[in-house]
């Protein structure tokens, strides 16, 4: 019987903390129906009472939301698949391979990992601007392409696999090239996803490299956009909901089909560590 | 799986880094110019657009792209982006920035040109020239004007304003208007200078800057006056709050019907007349009076950025958004007053709703904006010391003196 | 956040390395395959990274024009830096920033005992349900906290009134603005928190707490004596994790409070503070001083929790 009330308990409290998780979401989905003089009524309406879809014209009305898309997923696709493919090389290098200076070179990387990168963004503004990169999709993903952390943490997995696979190939005469790709990638797979979701998750909502680097709204991902939409919308928080649903939901809707393997990618990411 | 990961990644990146390496291409494609014109006003896009068709009609060989940054961010993004050598080659300029920009050989001079002048009002070319050599073309011209919300008015039982309006009408008109159980106010002191508290410090007869550029106008007992008529207004309650209005924007609460009354300019016009809450039963009278008469005059111009690799496209595209064809534009659209001398009728026909005459018939007490060398060196005092009037917690005379102290500090650095 | 994350755990003990026994031919055959598998990532962090930790400190003594071009002015800008009021409460903001951020660990847990309990239904839809901020833009998610800040029209505030409480205009009063922000950062990381400690809770043996229940143990000292210092590693990792990210607090601070906000000066963070400076302002040499400030304590802080990491920590 005790048993059977905590249980209720639990899910009651469960159920409070997914109101507060999801609640915003759908109260930002209702606003972006409703007119802005409905959306300022005392009391407020729950449902809009006109479906209103003229908030989503707006945004398309007033911010390249396209370009701004396809800049978004260029920007993500491009450090994501440069970052399994580097970080990857890398990581094998430091696992598997012996070479002088190997400690100082892990040492330095291990460094570079302290270093908050938004406090850097003065110098790789002017290398992009010297590189005449400024405003263009090649400045957004260029930096990241390029990870410590991304390293380390494949690093992390190749050390903990078996060796006997790989000592194997090498007999049967497999250089390192084929070591990396056939043997280790395979077996690396749950390191590389938990990499790529990560990349992806955070090249998708960075704000502050692409607000420095790319001043045309054309060259602008959404993150971006969305702030310069509340530029322009000001408190118009109806559009303003519109813009925000639209650029998050292409995101969402990845996380809630591969959901289990997120979540299970995350926990890797702290206990592999 | 893994392998495929990686292959797929490999693949992929290739396939996006040509992508990208395709579409940075700026510049000339195909033996076309292509031309970037930056403009911060969402609103008026759909007539640029216009102007550039006509443009573009008459130069097949140039193409012309707009570059909106909403006003918010516009200097801003301009600055680093010219900074770095990426501003857009032709681009809105404003009063208040246009010394800093000219100084800095960011922007190029028109010499070249030989444009006739004449056709704009005279104060207007002037605000461009720079050591005497013109920089900027005049694109149009604002006043401020009286917005008000006439189904509020007969609400209370007001009669709606008129030129007659003095300052005691104003405010007794706005405490009357002001219904908190609705979330209605009389008016939004909005902490903005051109459209609100500028007008009043002209219109109390005391100044921001004086003539020469040297001396700050804050501890003017007039241009205390100025800013204490907003203070007072909120005081009163007959303004939203200061938190009230960073939560909630005057312009978007007077969309919203919940201003009875917002001072606005010209160029609200066009975007009053597309948004539903303002489409109709809106109209507009002049300012009220205090010691004088007195609205804000401003307008902007068009400039070619110094490091523009097409100057005499960008050149003669400046030249044509000066033009009597390109100021019918934006008169017709009911876009905004246009600079070009003559145009300014057509304006007022594009809204018969509104009475926009108001604007131009408040021209004759029109006081320039205030600018001086770095306006914007003060601008941000401004902003940052009259928070403090603005939400009570300091008396205004007091905050006042310090802007004042502060704004001379910034304007003796300009002289050096 | 994420990244952060990550770097906590990059610096937690690697497995011990395999014994070397490794001919010196074989070092020696293998350099230039190691030089091939680490080029991309080497040049492309030392051309992005390294070089501009360099460039950062050799700019902070520099002073800049209003349109690039910088002139050496020695020690002026840290001179400036040790007396800037606006520096100062940028720094006790961020601090504030951090504690508070470091209040959602506790409520995470609470989540992840609850959820991780077993037999425990529906555990797969509330984990995705609560992670679900996680995943979602910070501009996004401040731009809808705004609106369910707002005073007069506000979801929260309207939810107040129902219970005769009369809500504050929470972003723009200063009292509130720090607290609502934070509230912001809380909401939108414990999820991510709430996973890695579910995970570590259910990587301790169940056999452990059978054994507690026979000694006699109540469910507070099995917490207390089982359960804490067996999840201290992971404990560890999100606390490294959350202070590290909110030591960079800046989309939620750009979008929710903004520059014209009254309450700016009560929430304003260090890296907002560096933004506004070097590309608002057009003070880049004082922002690099303010930038290598800011490093300066995110490694003194990092360090300083890896040495006392070994009074709390238990690696089993």
């Amino acid at each position: 019987m005790r048993r059977r009330w905590g249980s209720v308990g639990a899910h009651t409290f469960l159920i409070a903390a997914s109101i507060a998780m999801a609640g915003p979401f759908l109260w930002e989905l209702l606003t972006s129906f409703k007119s802005l003089t409905e959306s300022t009524r005392i009391p407020p309406t729950w449902l809009p009472h006109q479906w209103h879809a003229a908030n989503y014209h707006s945004v398309f009305g007033t911010v390249p939301f396209t370009d701004m898309a396809v800049n978004s997923v260029i920007n993500t696709l491009a450090r994501t698949a440069a970052q399994l493919l580097f970080c990857s090389m890398a990581a094998f290098a430091f696992a598997r391979l012996r070479f002088p200076g190997r400690g100082a070179l892990f040492a330095v990387f291990l460094s570079i990992l302290l270093v908050p990168s938004q406090l850097l963004i003065i110098p790789q503004y002017q290398i992009m601007q010297n590189l005449h990169l400024l405003n263009t999709r090649t400045a957004l993903f260029l930096p990241g392409m390029f990870s410590a952390f991304g390293t380390f943490l494949l690093r992390q997995f190749f050390l903990a696999l078996p060796t006997e696979l790989e000592e194997a190939a090498r007999l049967d005469g497999a250089g390192p090239l084929r070591i990396y790709w056939s043997v280790m990638l395979p077996l690396a797979r749950p390191g590389l996803i938990a990499l790529g979701i990560l990349t992806t998750i955070w090249s998708w909502n960075d704000l502050l490299w692409p607000l420095v680097v790319n001043t045309d709204p054309h060259k602008m991902p959404l993150s971006a956009g969305l702030a310069s939409l509340q530029g322009q919308f000001m408190t118009d928080y109806p559009v303003l909901m519109a813009g925000s649903l639209m650029a998050t939901v292409p995101v969402i809707a990845a996380f809630v089909i591969l959901q289990r393997r997120v979540i299970e990618g995350i926990a890797l990411t702290g206990t592999k560590g | 799986m893994g392998i495929r990961t990686v292959a797929a990644a490999a693949a992929s990146l290739a396939l996006v880094v040509s992508m990208a390496a395709c579409s940075s291409g700026k510049g000339s494609a195909g033996g076309k110019v292509s031309l970037s014109y930056g403009v911060w006003d969402a609103t008026q896009v759909p007539a640029m657009q216009k102007i550039i068709t006509a443009f573009e009609a008459q130069n097949p060989d140039i193409s012309v792209t707009v570059q909106q940054t909403p006003w918010a961010d516009y200097w801003t993004k301009l600055q680093a982006a010219a900074t770095g050598g990426a501003a857009p080659d032709v681009f809105w300029m404003n009063g208040p920035n246009f010394q800093l920009y000219a100084s800095n050989n960011v922007i190029k001079p028109l010499t070249d040109l030989h444009q006739d002048t004449s056709v704009y009002p005279a104060s207007l070319v002037k605000l461009y020239q720079y050591q005497g050599v013109q920089y900027g073309l005049p694109k149009d011209f604002d006043t401020v004007g009286l917005w008000y919300n006439k189904a509020l008015f007969d609400a209370a039982g007001v009669a709606y304003p008129t030129g007659a309006w003095t300052w005691a009408d104003f405010q007794a008109a706005a405490k009357k208007l002001t219904d908190p159980a609705k979330g209605v106010y009389g008016v939004g002191a909005t902490l903005e200078g051109q459209e609100n508290f500028y007008d009043t410090i002209f219109q109390a007869g005391g100044y921001v800057v004086s003539p020469d550029g040297k001396k700050s106008g804050y501890a003017d007992p007039n241009t205390i006056a100025g800013l204490k008529f907003w203070t007072d207004l909120i005081a009163a309650k007959a303004s939203p709050s200061l938190k009230q209005m960073t939560d909630t924007a005057p312009l978007n609460m007077f969309e919203s019907g919940k201003l009875a009354m917002f001072w606005g300019g010209s160029w609200d016009a066009k975007a009053f007349a597309t948004n539903d809450g303002t489409k109709t039963g809106i109209s507009v009278a002049p300012l009220p009076t205090g010691a004088k008469k007195a609205t804000v005059i401003h307008g902007l111009a068009n400039v070619v950025s110094a490091h523009t690799a097409h100057t005499a496209q960008a050149e003669k595209f400046v030249q044509f958004l000066g033009s009597q064809q390109a100021a019918q534009i934006e008169a017709d659209t009911g876009t905004v007053i246009p600079a070009y001398n003559g145009t300014q009728q057509e304006w007022v026909k594009a809204y018969p709703q509104y009475q926009l005459n108001v604007f131009l018939d408040q021209l004759p007490d029109a006081v320039p904006l205030p600018v001086s060398r770095d306006t914007a060196a003060w601008n941000t005092l401004e902003a940052n010391l009259l928070t403090k009037a603005w939400d009570g917690s300091e008396p205004v005379g007091t905050v006042a003196a310090e802007l004042a102290t502060q704004m001379n500090a910034a304007l003796a650095k300009e002289g050096s | 956040m994420t990244l952060a994350g990550a770097k906590a755990s990059a610096l937690a003990p690697a497995p011990a390395g395999r014994a070397a026994r490794v001919s010196r031919k074989r070092r020696r055959s293998e350099a230039p395959w190691a030089a091939f598998f680490l080029a991309p990532t080497a040049l492309g962090l030392a051309v992005f990274y390294l070089w501009p930790v360099v460039q950062t400190f050799y700019y902070s003594f520099t002073t800049w024009g209003p349109f690039g071009g910088h002139t050496f002015s020695g020690l002026s800008n840290y001179r400036q830096l040790a007396h800037d009021p606006e520096l100062r409460s940028a720094f006790v903001n961020t601090a504030w920033y951090c504690l508070l951020g470091l209040a959602g660990v506790p409520v995470a847990l609470v989540l992840a005992a609850v959820l991780a309990r077993p037999g425990r239904r529906g555990v797969g839809f509330y984990r995705a349900v609560l992670f679900l901020p996680v995943v979602t833009m910070p501009v996004a998610v401040a731009v809808v906290w705004r609106w369910l800040y707002a005073g007069d029209f506000g979801l929260i505030n309207t939810l107040l009134a129902k219970v005769g409480i009369h809500g504050p205009y929470w972003i723009s009063d200063p009292h509130t603005a720090l607290i609502a922000v934070a509230a912001v950062g809380m909401w939108s990381s414990v999820g991510y928190t709430m996973v890695i400690l579910m995970a570590g809770l259910q990587s301790i043996p169940r056999q452990y707490y059978e054994a507690a229940q026979i000694d006699g143990a109540g469910p507070v000292r099995q917490f207390f004596a089982l359960t804490l210092p067996l999840l201290s590693p992971s404990l560890f990792f999100v606390t490294v994790l959350s202070v590290i990210g909110t030591l960079q607090t800046f989309d939620l601070v750009y979008v929710l409070i903004g520059q014209t906000n009254p309450a700016l000066p009560q929430t304003q963070s260090v890296v907002y503070l560096f933004y506004q400076e070097a590309f608002v302002n057009n003070n880049r040499g004082y922002a690099a001083a303010i930038a290598f400030l800011l490093l300066a304590v995110t490694v003194a802080l990092t360090g300083l929790q890896f040495r006392l990491q070994k009074r709390w920590v238990h690696y089993a």
